[in-house]
């Protein structure tokens, strides 16, 4: 159980506090333990996605060339001339170390754990791509059909998905949010009108309008975003409303009228915390909602434009080169992974923040 | 008893409810259109007089905590008007209203609904200093520790969450926030319904305490006629929606005119082993307040019902012969035999 911090000095301003309710379910979260670790090791994976190019990148991680140092990873092209190349364009670090080390001088190359790129295509003489995993060449995962690494693509991939998904879940939330808190808290005729046009505005079919989009124009990252919060807003707002609606009969809402508490206060102070467990429970189910719905719109092709990478694009490669396994294991295998990752953790946390155990009903 | 404080404005009349009407609409349709109301109070007059206790009784659903959270503005009214202290409610800005709050406060029947269970007693007895801003923030802490005290509790109670507290405790604390900010009316909403018999006299006697103290007036709610014998100084009795009975609480529980009261008040028990009881058993349940039957609405249910109750409704008239009043609605009121006691 938590530990209740006591302040004899002030004793009604605690310097950071848990409510006790939020505090129980937090440690009812960790209880669950297949939950707990799978959240543990999603937020490790998120954490290696963003910074992938630290493990995977066709740059170097340090060079050292007649006696200065180079950090290449992040920032501007360093030109092949840099290093006494007879090229301007950004350097091909593998090619450098081979010959450092040929050379056997004091210059070298400290190169990342995977030296290739998501966009570049490593071709290996008197062999067609795609070529099968093979660690000596560090293609973990094999490269696709046009001589790219799978597991780079894998990797940066899944950082596209899951920042994408991130964003879906800050704009649906933050629009479900606000609506459903001034639908269920005024009511009225505004609650009344939107109500139909949420009603009438979940049926238009979404795939066929972003198929419409698509072939007019190529969505970006933004765009395709956009597209999908504008379908994808009604239910938090429908939850929320719901909620607040709820909420706001109860007597500790009329108590803070009655002491003439401002309707925002009312909703921040009071509602809103009361709520919170709603949203909670469903970010986990968004996270992956939105992660399935970018991969299948890339694999119908009407997502991200190429060669961004993305799961989408690899299932598709995969599928119409079944010989080739190494493409299709490898994104099923990462898909099932973290889907099923995602799951465990909403489980834990429904279960966790279940709100049939901690609200009492009238 | 109730209490005998003497301040000097006593008897002054401090709010005024005249004709106060609330509808709650039944609605239906796509467009929520309007099929019907529940007409949860429909025509009350009261007059509270500075430094009394007014108790209102009658069975769940007559709409009798309808008129506290009304008058408090929590719900919106449908018709009539609400003067406190001469100011007619309607006529006063946002503004106004919001200052005006400090002077009429209310406590609910269930403790652990009226306190937000996410928020310390510390937060929840700070917030109605926090919304009026009253008094630095460096006071806060002195001004929770002062209310805890007057109610009973200790000041260690501030770090702690209502969940920690026992029904009697939690009560002590909602009646410190509607003290906070000293008001000159509380609406006591059931305050003691959710007690145990022994904490109840308790929570009572602290009310009684504070009045005494701080010459409240108070608005007592409660189907308990026992505790509302206990508590006023007059008292009205409320059938569907409507006032039938209203007097002092002594003449009442004297010579009750209403059939109603009369069955109210055979259900009281007397802690008397050997006394024999005459309950009048009321059949059938209350009408809905959607559809309240024609004439006097307690016809439905009364033994000395006539013809002329299912047509006309009766007013509420004064039948008292000497000076003070006696208000009763009922056709027959005086003329009904007299209730054996």
């Amino acid at each position: 159980m938590w530990t209740r911090a006591f302040n004899s000095t002030n004793l009604t301003k605690p310097v950071f506090r848990l409510d006790p309710i939020t505090a129980r379910k937090f440690s009812r979260f960790r209880t669950i333990r297949r939950g707990f670790w799978s959240f543990i090791l999603l937020t490790g994976l998120i954490g290696f996605a963003l910074l992938a190019e630290l493990f995977i990148n066709n740059r170097a991680l340090l060079v050292r060339y007649d006696g200065s140092y180079y950090l290449p990873t992040y920032g501007q092209n360093i030109p092949g001339t840099t290093f006494g190349l007879d090229y301007d364009y950004d350097t091909n670090y593998r090619e450098l170390k081979k010959q450092f080390q040929e050379e056997e001088s004091d210059n070298f190359v400290i190169l990342p754990m995977v030296p290739y790129g998501p966009f570049e295509s490593a071709s290996k003489p008197g062999m067609y791509p795609p070529h099968p995993p093979d660690f000596s060449e560090r293609h973990f995962m094999g490269t696709d059909g046009i001589g790219r690494d799978v597991f780079a693509r894998l990797i940066y991939g899944f950082r596209i998905a899951i920042l994408f998904s991130l964003l879906l879940l800050a704009c649906n939330y933050g629009i479900g949010v606000i609506l459903g808190c001034v639908m269920g808290y005024w009511g009225g005729t505004f609650d009344l009108l939107l109500q139909r046009v949420i009603e009438v505005w979940s049926n238009v079919p979404f795939l066929y309008v972003v198929i419409i989009i698509s072939s007019i124009v190529i969505p970006n990252f933004f765009m395709l975003a956009v597209i999908m919060v504008a379908f994808g807003w009604m239910s938090m707002t429908w939850y929320m409303r719901t909620a607040t609606y709820k909420e706001r009969e109860r007597e500790y809402v009329l108590a803070a009228r009655a002491l003439g508490a401002s309707d925002l206060r009312i909703i921040l102070g009071h509602i809103l915390p009361n709520t919170i467990s709603v949203i909670v429970t469903f970010i986990p189910f968004s996270v992956s909602g939105g992660i399935v719905a970018l991969t299948s719109l890339d694999y119908l092709g009407f997502g991200l434009p190429p060669p961004t990478p993305s799961w989408g694009e690899l299932i598709q490669q995969g599928m119409d080169d079944l010989q080739h396994q190494w493409i299709i294991a490898s994104v099923v295998s990462a898909m099932v992974v973290v889907l099923t990752m995602v799951t465990f953790i909403g489980e834990a946390i429904r279960e966790a923040f279940d709100p049939k155990q901690y609200t009492t009903y009238q | 008893m109730a209490t005998t404080s003497q301040s000097p404005q006593r008897g002054t009349v401090l709010l005024k409810v005249e004709g106060l009407t609330k509808y709650f609409p039944v609605r239906g349709g796509i467009f929520g259109r309007r099929r019907g109301n529940v007409r949860a109070v429909d025509g009350v007059d009261l007059a509270v007089r500075s430094g009394e206790t007014l108790g209102l009784v009658g069975e769940s659903g007559c709409g009798k905590s309808t008129v506290g959270r009304t008058i408090l503005h929590l719900y919106r009214k449908t018709r009539g008007r609400i003067v406190f202290d001469g100011r007619d409610l309607d006529t006063l800005g946002r503004r106004e209203m919001r200052a005006l709050r400090r002077d009429m406060q209310i406590i609910f029947q269930d403790p652990y609904e009226s306190l937000n269970a996410r928020h310390t007693v510390g937060q929840i007895l700070e917030e109605p200093y926090c919304i009026h801003r009253i008094g630095a923030r460096s006071d806060r802490n002195a001004q929770v520790c002062a209310l805890l005290q007057r109610v009973g509790l200790p000041e260690s109670a501030a770090s702690r969450f209502p969940h920690e507290f026992s029904g009697g405790q939690r009560q002590r604390i909602g009646i410190a926030r509607a003290l906070a900010l000293d008001p000159r009316l509380i609406i006591c909403d059931e305050p003691v319904s959710a007690l145990d018999v022994s904490i109840q006299s308790q929570i009572l006697n602290l009310l009684l305490e504070q009045q005494q103290v701080n010459a409240l007036t108070y608005i007592f709610i409660s189907h308990d006629l026992a505790v509302v014998k206990h508590m006023s100084d007059r008292i009205a009795v409320m059938y569907l929606g409507k006032i039938v009975e209203f007097t002092d609480s002594e003449r009442l529980y004297r010579q009750a005119l209403h059939p109603y009261t009369h069955a109210l008040i055979s259900a009281i028990p007397v802690p008397d082993p050997t006394y024999k009881k005459q309950r009048i058993i009321l059949s059938g349940d209350v009408p809905s307040p959607q559809n309240p039957p024609s004439g006097c609405r307690f016809h439905t249910r009364c033994s000395y019902a006539q013809d002329r109750c299912r047509r006309e409704e009766p007013v509420l008239r004064n039948l008292s012969t000497g000076t003070d009043e006696h208000l009763a609605a009922c056709h027959f009121a005086g003329d009904l035999p007299e209730r054996a006691s």
